[in-house]
């Protein structure tokens, strides 16, 4: 008995949740050496960020939504419309179907943001909606069906596959939203409100701050970056499709709460989330590689998804358990 | 450390009802007082009826008729069980994965085209159970793991697609069992079975809310847990059989969808969330607990499926539904004036 508290007492230390997802991280990466010894190299550690870069984008996006002590349900339907509207727009306006996918994402984000604040909606019901809403207008624009970016078309998404000095593009674009997400959580007035907001809503209303706004941003930031992830995914996949990013909503998710930021909110951040999607990405790679039925993954990563929460979340903020 | 929150909780209500928030609790206000918003979703319904039959004069043929009844039938069946949870406050998005579970065992269990089994009746045996189990586990996660129900339930969600994908091997495969698809083609006083399996789905979740004291203690926690505790009421208990519930309700629809479809396969729950929570919601329960019911629910499930039959007809293209639906959950949760009493919404 006394032991099970005192081991409680480590997994519910402030510290040891950044350190837990670090340790297992190592962990995971030095399992995979000693039974493949080799993976370690240049290229393959390249190979797993670039798999990783469409999960991480979309999971720092969620974020923001999460650490405000919200969700965002509507990510997947975000990318998925992101990817049908560069998929049907490449061939008439080129390069400049990259803005108008990624700024509708940016708008459902913040339309997200305003029902949940201006209507008082909760933001899992508010996401779901929107979601809905997204995925309705992604399925008509699109027929139902998925777009092949043909030929013409892909000229103007090969950027993105190619490789700058031995790193592919998308290992570097993801690394620069990570970078910018980290500053503007640490650095910016817009994060340090974001964090308050999550730590605590009333005090920090009470400290002046424009509580509804920073909800709406951290919303439309959400859906801009999984607006810029359905469009990285397009290009890679060379299609887009209505359904094009629905597995991966479980994933994001799984990697920011796997990562150690608490779904209470005012704890966490991108670095943390970075960590979560290396973890989910490697435990997706050790699965195939140990020969874990391929359908079986939704099931680890459910599982994976309950525990994570129940050791992060900070039962003190809930008076009741809803 | 501990700070009371109270009062800075109480100055927060004020500044927050400003126009905007207010607007759409006095859109309702105009409707009349507590009484009558509640008949406002079969006002809805009356008013969707009448527009639609005066756009299109099919819509009220009998053959039509039918129809949307035995579309509802899947639809109401899920709503029943979802209505409990919503009731206590509490939300389940395992619906999809619990129905697709629930469809696999009975796909797999009675005579189909991939395995020799032929157990018949007690395939629909073993779905139901093993949709009761799925809630259970659901429950139990969040009672003692204490973790809130959206998260318990996505992760319950995906587990229960990934089962029901692995098992059936990613492929579609065929119920072949006569006497389960009767319950799709056999008709009964012109409706299909499966609709008669709907209606008594709704009497027992009408007389487990209104006679029992399980429906009773539900209502109690989501109005006030806090409350419904000082009173006595075994909180966990409740919660884990409120969620055993409502999979068993899950479960009996994964029967009928697979009876209806004749075949389970692995998006035979896609969109099935989103059509029992909008049909929950419109119906007028709240989000927030303790008000509303499985009548309301009947009527926001018909309000879902007449407006798709509806949009059918107008030859709208079907793929702007869960749109349109999402508006609905929208606007739904927007004007009932319950959500005034939250002072944090998450």
């Amino acid at each position: 008995m006394n032991e099970a508290f005192s081991i409680k007492r480590i997994f519910e230390g402030k510290w040891t949740q950044g350190a837990i997802p670090l340790v297992l991280l190592v962990t995971l990466l030095l399992i995979i050496e000693i039974a493949a010894p080799g993976f370690l190299t240049g290229e393959t550690v390249a190979l797993l960020f670039a798999n990783t870069a469409v999960l991480f984008i979309l999971a720092t996006g969620v974020t923001f939504a999460i650490l405000l002590g919200g969700i965002d349900l509507s990510i997947q339907a975000v990318a998925s419309l992101a990817s049908v509207i560069l998929a049907q727009l490449l061939p008439s306006l080129g390069l400049a179907a990259f803005p108008v996918a990624i700024l509708s994402g940016l708008a459902f984000g913040a339309l997200s943001g305003i029902v949940h604040v201006k209507l008082r909606v909760p933001s899992f019901v508010a996401t779901l909606a929107t979601g809905g809403v997204v995925t309705g207008i992604a399925l008509w624009v699109s027929d139902g069906r998925a777009i092949t970016i043909e030929e013409g078309g892909r000229e103007n998404t090969a950027w993105i596959n190619a490789t700058i000095a031995g790193l592919p593009v998308v290992v570097l674009i993801s690394a620069v939203i990570g970078i910018a997400a980290f500053l503007a959580l640490r650095y910016t007035r817009f994060g340090r409100q974001a964090i308050a907001v999550g730590a605590g809503e009333p005090a920090a209303w009470a400290a002046g701050i424009n509580v509804d706004r920073t909800k709406i941003i951290a919303f439309a930031a959400s859906g801009m970056l999984a607006a810029v992830a359905g469009v990285v995914l397009a290009a890679r996949l060379s299609s887009g499709s209505p359904v094009l990013a629905n597995q991966l909503l479980l994933p994001a998710i799984a990697a920011v709460i796997v990562g150690g930021t608490a779904i209470t909110g005012g704890l966490g951040g991108v670095a943390r989330t970075a960590v979560g999607a290396l973890i989910i990405s490697i435990v997706r790679i050790g699965m195939t590689f140990v020969g874990v039925n391929i359908f079986l993954e939704n099931m680890v990563f459910g599982a994976v998804l309950i525990a994570a929460v129940a050791i992060t979340i900070d039962r003190s903020k809930m008076a009741v358990i809803k | 450390m501990t700070i009371s929150t109270e009062p800075l909780k109480s100055v927060s209500d004020i500044e927050r009802t400003t126009l905007m928030t207010l607007l759409p609790g006095r859109i309702a206000a105009l409707f009349g007082g507590r009484r009558w918003r509640s008949l406002a979703p079969l006002a809805v319904l009356i008013a969707l009826c009448v527009l639609i039959t005066i756009a299109n004069p099919n819509f009220i043929e009998l053959r039509n008729l039918v129809r949307v009844a035995n579309s509802a039938a899947v639809p109401l069946t899920l709503a029943m069980g979802l209505t409990f949870i919503i009731l206590m406050g509490s939300i389940d998005l395992s619906v999809e994965g619990t129905l697709s579970v629930a469809a696999m065992v009975v796909v797999l269990l009675a005579a189909n085209d991939s395995n020799g089994n032929d157990y018949g009746w007690l395939a629909v045996l073993a779905a139901i159970a093993a949709g009761t189990a799925m809630g259970l586990v659901s429950g139990l996660v969040q009672t003692v793991l204490r973790i809130p129900s959206f998260m318990a339930t996505l992760g319950m969600w995906f587990i229960g697609l990934g089962l029901s994908v692995y098992m059936l091997g990613g492929s579609a495969i065929r119920l072949n069992d006569a006497s389960i698809r009767e319950l799709a083609l056999t008709r009964l006083l012109g409706l299909p079975l499966a609709v008669w399996v709907a209606a008594g789905a709704f009497l027992v979740a009408a007389i487990i809310q209104y006679y029992t004291r399980l429906g009773r203690h539900i209502l109690a926690i989501g109005g006030d847990e806090d409350v419904a505790k000082l009173s006595g009421v075994n909180v966990a208990r409740v919660r884990v059989t409120a969620f055993a519930l409502a999979g068993f309700f899950f479960g009996i629809a994964g029967v009928l969808a697979a009876a209806q479809l004749g075949q389970s396969h692995a998006v035979i729950g896609d969109g099935r969330l989103f059509a029992a929570v909008t049909a929950v919601v419109v119906g007028g329960t709240a989000l927030t607990g303790g008000e509303g019911g499985v009548v309301n629910t009947l009527i926001g499930v018909l309000i879902v499926t007449v407006l798709a039959n509806g949009m059918i007809l107008l030859g709208i293209s079907p793929y702007i539904q869960q749109t349109v639906q999402g508006l609905m959950i929208i606007a739904a949760v927007a004007l009932s004036l319950d959500r005034m009493r939250l002072k944090i919404v998450k």
